[in-house]
């Protein structure tokens, strides 16, 4: 049984370490599940010519942004042999330290989690139009660029 | 007959402004001519165009009223 529906992605600020335990709870009832693999973007405190990041403000393109992860959502299920898959996005501020990204997959053999968890934050890195201002501890920021 | 324009990230910083409409050009390539005029830093910037959310890669027809949106490099995650 794979679970499909999806639920919204975007949460407001971080995501806590206790919100990441309760989704990991919360598939104590699937048995057929093996294996989870757990991607967290955490903020960085980056130095950049001196100074330091202390946050990154993260806006988006949201209605596009819906789209697109409902498109990598549905080619995860189609291409890899998952049994249930969760995003979690920030927007606003989130200090460093902080998580900001959280993708979780699940499925009966790790191999499939953990392939599909890779490819999963590959393309919202590149493809979801979400920006990050990085804010500097002299109040200057720039706009954050994705290796 | 006009063209919604939305615009997000340094784009926005340049245009000063997230959400607006422009008299109806017929295509995206008059399109981003007709911005870089009215905002000439946006010459010295990389942005990608969507058009009704759909991301495009050549020169596009426009239609009336449809939602173009000006996307710098994606940095999410």
């Amino acid at each position: 049984m794979s679970e499909k529906k999806s639920h919204k992605v975007f949460v407001d600020g971080a995501i806590s370490p206790a919100f990441i335990a309760d989704s990991i709870s919360k598939h104590s009832s699937k048995k057929n599940i093996g294996a989870h693999s757990l991607f967290l973007g955490q903020v960085r405190d980056d130095k950049i010519d001196g100074q330091n990041v202390i946050a990154i403000e993260y806006t988006a393109y949201r209605e596009m942004a819906e789209e697109k992860f409902l498109e990598i959502r549905e080619d995860a299920f189609e291409s890899h042999s998952i049994i249930c898959m969760h995003i979690y996005h920030s927007l606003g501020l989130v200090k460093a330290g902080e998580i900001s990204l959280f993708v979780f997959t699940s499925a009966v053999h790790r191999k499939d989690a953990i392939d599909a968890c890779e490819m999963i934050v590959e393309r919202i890195k590149k493809e979801v139009p979400v920006w990050g201002k990085e804010l500097m501890d002299n109040n200057n920021s720039q706009w954050k660029k994705n290796d | 007959m006009e063209i919604n324009i939305l615009a997000f990230g340094q784009v926005a910083e340049i245009t000063g402004k997230t959400n607006w409409s422009v008299p109806y050009v017929k295509d995206t390539g008059e399109l981003r001519v007709l911005l870089e005029k009215s905002y000439p830093r946006l010459q010295s910037i990389e942005f990608a165009i969507a058009v009704n959310k759909k991301l495009i890669s050549d020169n596009s027809e426009l239609n009336d009223k449809d939602v173009v949106a000006l996307l710098p490099p994606f940095s999410g995650g």
